[in-house]
């Protein structure tokens, strides 16, 4: 890697807080605090589509079982240790621009940037396959037997749904992360200032988590 | 590898190794007890990434009660609703069930 596109200064910049802060200690309380609370948001905001999945597989417990059959979970489980294994590279640029290491937070910020792509790759041929198999409510869905057809129809809104406003949230976390490599080439972050590393850093964590339940619920039932 | 903290690295282990289970668990017949299974797995690996990767560990003062709230009514949502719906049971009301029903008596003139 050419220092030319990693651009490092001769020294790190001076950083003030927001003139509303003290301090950029507490600037970065405060945005901590800020983006917990915009989780709890989305917590509740998946939290209703969970919740109708949890009614829905309670009222059609056998076509939920047959309908999660029919999902891939070859992609299904190779995009949860792709987005594990994302989280992961995601603390190590946390960590990394604590400590002010702008090359190593650099690599990181890559790592998972390249994860979550693959992520969104692999979840579109599977849409693709999914469409393919006559599995899409409303546009092309066909269910064996017919009796639990009007149940996995269900099940398939939900997961269509679920993954979908899942896949939103990644690629506005894919921009973000897109964003910091570029705030770090300009030099913004340093041992006293990573704070937006960070906030994305807590986001981006927060879609693996939604995943951690989606991928049970839609690709592990019906297996055995 | 250098300079990698042993918390990141352990606890990314730890999730693939807990995705790899319950992915193998999930081809056994546990019957009714796959999904608790499934879940309680899910819930595990929740709790690495909540309290490592997110640094809930650390965190002080107002922080916990932030990043609690949204569980703590998660919790109730789930749980009212479901009193609901384990409890009721749904009378569909058929076109038949309809025409079970005798036509009221009107007072004639």
């Amino acid at each position: 890697m050419s220092s030319a596109l990693l651009g490092e200064p001769p020294a790190a910049p001076h950083v003030e807080p927001a003139e509303q802060f003290a301090s950029l200690h507490q600037e970065e309380e405060v945005a901590k605090l800020g983006i917990w609370g915009f989780l709890a948001t989305e917590v509740l905001f998946f939290g209703g589509l969970f919740l109708a999945y949890g009614v829905y597989r309670y009222l059609y417990p056998g076509a939920f079982l047959a309908a999660s059959r029919h999902t891939a979970i070859g992609i299904g489980t190779a995009n949860t240790a792709i987005l594990l294994t994302s989280s992961a590279a995601m603390a190590l640029a946390v960590h990394a621009a604590e400590e002010g290491r702008r090359r190593r937070l650099f690599w990181c910020l890559l790592v998972t940037l390249l994860l979550g792509l693959s992520f969104i790759v692999l979840k579109g041929v599977e849409y693709a396959k999914d469409y393919h198999d006559h599995l899409v409510p409303a546009v092309n869905f066909a269910f064996e037997p017919p009796e639990l057809a009007r149940g996995a129809q269900l099940f398939f809104f939900l997961y269509f749904f679920m993954t979908g406003v899942h896949a939103i949230h990644m690629s506005v976390g894919l921009a973000v992360i897109a964003t910091l490599i570029w705030m770090n080439h300009k030099g913004r972050f340093s041992a006293t200032y990573s704070t937006p590393v960070m906030v994305a850093g807590l986001y981006w964590h927060f879609v693996d988590l939604v995943w951690i339940f989606l991928y049970p619920l839609l690709y592990l039932g019906g297996r055995s | 590898v250098r300079g990698i903290p042993r918390r990141i690295w352990l606890s990314w282990a730890a999730l693939i190794a807990l995705l790899v289970a319950t992915y193998a668990l999930a081809y056994v017949p546990l019957g009714r007890a796959s999904l608790p299974v499934a879940l309680t797995i899910g819930v595990a690996k929740a709790l690495i990434v909540l309290l490592i990767f997110m640094e809930l560990t650390k965190a002080r003062g107002i922080l916990p009660a932030f990043a609690g709230v949204g569980f703590f009514f998660l919790a109730i949502m789930f749980t009212f609703s479901f009193a609901d719906y384990t409890t009721r049971s749904v009378e569909p009301a058929t076109q038949r069930g309809l025409d079970a029903i005798p036509a009221p008596v009107l007072p004639g003139p």
